[in-house]
């Protein structure tokens, strides 16, 4: 039977070979939106939970360093949650605009001021960490290092603004202890760390305002009921697990979802039109010939079943290569939508995973062989007397 | 983070002035010579103020999709409410004439310490780059359709012209010159490519309407979503038109080279 359908569709190379690249394309473009449909997602999952911190408390409705909001009491109740049993780390952080100065000029820093006993947000690479109340220690990313050349070891500068009583710049020299990364630093910014009694010194900042807390629950049982005590301890702060942060960060990108469900169905729409114009076409032309395996005793059950073959081996062929084709766009597209400002360098708009795959290939296949039933059940229905006299004259 | 909290009755010292945008004004039911209280977080001290006008936001693509809402303050007001009576989030500097913003904010960021100096340009540029990045997806995604939709349009035009080759033998047969049929075939896919094309901006200018129906009131903006301007008409009719005739050509070209006889067998 598919060798059957096979040789059939050789008979036309030329259009099927344009049909078969129209599927293909259309193939390509449905697999891109099925992964950037659910790539968002859970590439965003993965960089949350790429510490296993699956709790972060913010600003009451805010989420983490989404504005520059802060809320009171943060160290105080980074301390409490870590002494709770079910949780195993928990960590404040303060985020302010560093600067180093060179010669007489300044380089602009992004300041990350941390718990290092309960720190998130980097892995440590090279060198040593931070300690709790090291005041005199910072730790760099890459691009840090990259642009300033820094060295661990080295001794560097660091301010953070002036003071306005004494009109004084507050300045600090400060040792690279290590190097690290940031799990959540975005292309292009220059990522420092250091603890947090010193970015609130170096940014002026009094009190024991932060900007988040991280948190670890030691099962992933307990994640709810934690997140649920703390909403009770501290009504005014936003409670954010990571299933929480999902549903927010999905409201933001409804427009991303919502194009990938156009996009996706008009591929599948393309693909299906192709398949059953270019069969329609087909069967009219051979209608004779159908009526005279019909008259010489093919059932109408083996006539249906060759004409789906046919649309179904042309959905194979354009499937093959859409995979290829969407596999490559789908790097293309990620690498535009990537460069956002501000976004995270570990997130990822089109992941290709083997699910999503499979779902884009199976609903093309699908639909495809799908898109062959009118012509084929025009082909079984055809009147075998009058086809073939109408083929004779 | 500051919220409102409605007051039925004056309490306290006189209250301050607030400007609140037009959905949060329908949101809270609120109204001009209402007196709100509004606090830096929940549980703090509010202090007390009236809103003293309501105000339409503007549009802004930028944070179209964060659906917050909008309040305004005088600094003095909202530096006291905030804790920090003498911060700053930003300021705009206006220069003498004559001198070139780059370099007198060069020579400003070099000296200055806790802020960043940056010439207005710089910003807007900076500002609109989430839109580039947007604009230059939407140009990658167009070009992945354009190439479908070629594709699709040569191989319907192939089977379009293909299914004519019983007229084109008649044609040949009775007399008619191999370049008049191959005219007449050209034109009927040019015909063909028009209409479909004409079809497609109508399908085009409805599914922009609807976009924009959609997320004007889902966003509550006046934002358009969805532009169908004359130059795109003229690129979706030059592209099907030039395309149509590329196919219909390629097809009609085979079909008057190929002998009436076997035309007619095949037909």
């Amino acid at each position: 039977m598919i060798l059957l359908a096979a040789k059939n569709l050789a008979r036309h190379r030329v259009r099927n070979t344009l049909a078969g690249l129209g599927i293909a394309v259309a193939a390509a473009l449905l697999l891109d939106m099925v992964m950037l449909a659910g790539g968002m997602e859970r590439s965003f999952e993965r960089m949350l939970l790429s510490r296993g911190f699956q709790i972060r408390l913010a600003p009451k409705g805010t989420l983490p360093f989404d504005t520059e909001a802060t809320f009171p009491g943060g160290a105080a109740l980074s301390g409490t949650l870590r002494a709770d049993p079910r949780i195993s780390a928990a960590g404040a952080v303060l985020g302010g605009a560093l600067f180093n100065r060179v010669g007489d000029s300044l380089l602009p820093l992004a300041g990350l001021g941390v718990e290092p006993e309960g720190q998130g947000l980097y892995e440590l690479e090279r060198g040593a960490d931070l300690v709790p109340g090291d005041t005199t220690g910072i730790v760099i990313g890459a691009s840090v290092a990259a642009r300033t050349g820094w060295k661990i070891g080295d001794t560097v500068r660091l301010s953070g603004g002036t003071d306005p009583q004494v009109a004084r710049v507050r300045e600090r020299r400060v040792m690279v202890r290590g190097v690290v990364h940031w799990l959540y630093e975005s292309r292009g910014e220059r990522t420092v760390g250091v603890t947090l009694p010193l970015i609130r010194a170096l940014t002026g900042r009094s009190g024991d305002r932060v900007a988040m807390i991280m948190v670890k629950v030691a099962r992933d049982a307990d994640v709810e009921p934690v997140a649920a005590d703390i909403r009770r301890l501290e009504p005014g702060v936003e409670v954010n697990s990571v299933a929480t942060l999902i549903a927010r960060f999905r409201t933001r990108l409804t427009y991303f979802r919502q194009l990938s469900l156009i996009l996706g169905t008009i591929s599948l729409f393309v693909g299906v039109l192709l398949v059953s114009t270019l069969l329609t076409i087909t069967v009219n032309e051979r209608l004779g010939e159908i009526a005279t395996l019909r008259a010489i005793g093919v059932s109408r059950a083996g006539i249906v079943r060759r004409v789906l073959a046919e649309g179904a081996l042309l959905s194979l062929a354009g499937n093959g290569l859409g995979l290829v084709l969407g596999l490559i766009t789908a790097r293309y597209l990620d690498g535009i939508l990537t460069t956002f400002p501000g976004l995270p360098a570990a997130i990822s708009f089109f992941v290709p995973e083997r699910g999503a795959v499979l779902r884009a290939a199976l609903a093309l296949l699908a639909a495809g062989t799908l898109a062959g039933a009118w012509p084929a059940w025009r082909a079984a229905r055809a009147p075998i007397a009058a086809t073939l006299r109408e083929e004779a004259t | 983070m500051i919220s409102l909290l409605v007051l039925l009755s004056l309490q306290g010292p006189a209250p301050r002035e607030v400007a609140i945008e037009q959905r949060l004004a329908r949101e809270l039911g609120l109204g001009v010579g209402d007196t709100v209280r509004v606090h830096r977080e929940p549980g703090a001290v509010g202090t007390l103020m009236v809103v003293s006008a309501i105000y339409q936001a503007r549009s802004d693509p930028a944070t179209v999709l964060r659906n917050e809402f909008e309040a305004r303050f005088h600094l003095a007001d909202l530096a006291r409410l905030l804790g920090a009576p003498d911060r700053i989030d930003r300021a705009g500097i206006r220069l003498q004439p004559g001198i070139a913003p780059d370099t007198a904010a060069h020579r400003l960021d070099r000296v200055a310490v806790g802020f960043r100096v940056r010439p207005s340009a710089e910003i807007a540029s900076e500002s609109s780059r989430t839109f580039l990045v947007v604009s230059r997806f939407h140009r990658a995604i167009g070009v992945i359709s354009i190439v479908a939709s070629a594709i699709f349009l040569l191989c319907i035009m192939l089977l379009k012209v293909e299914e004519r080759r019983l007229d084109a033998a008649v044609m040949r047969m009775i007399g008619v010159r191999r370049r008049t049929v191959f005219v007449a075939l050209l034109l009927e896919a040019c015909l063909v490519a028009l209409v479909g094309a004409a079809i497609g901006i109508g399908l085009a200018w409805a599914s922009a309407e609807i976009i924009n129906a959609y997320y004007g009131a889902r966003f509550e903006t006046d934002l358009r979503f969805a532009f169908l301007t004359p130059e795109i008409m003229l690129f979706g009719t030059l592209l099907s038109v030039v395309l149509g005739v590329l196919a219909g050509g390629t097809a009609a070209a085979r079909l008057i080279r190929t002998s009436p006889l076997v035309l007619w067998r095949r037909g």
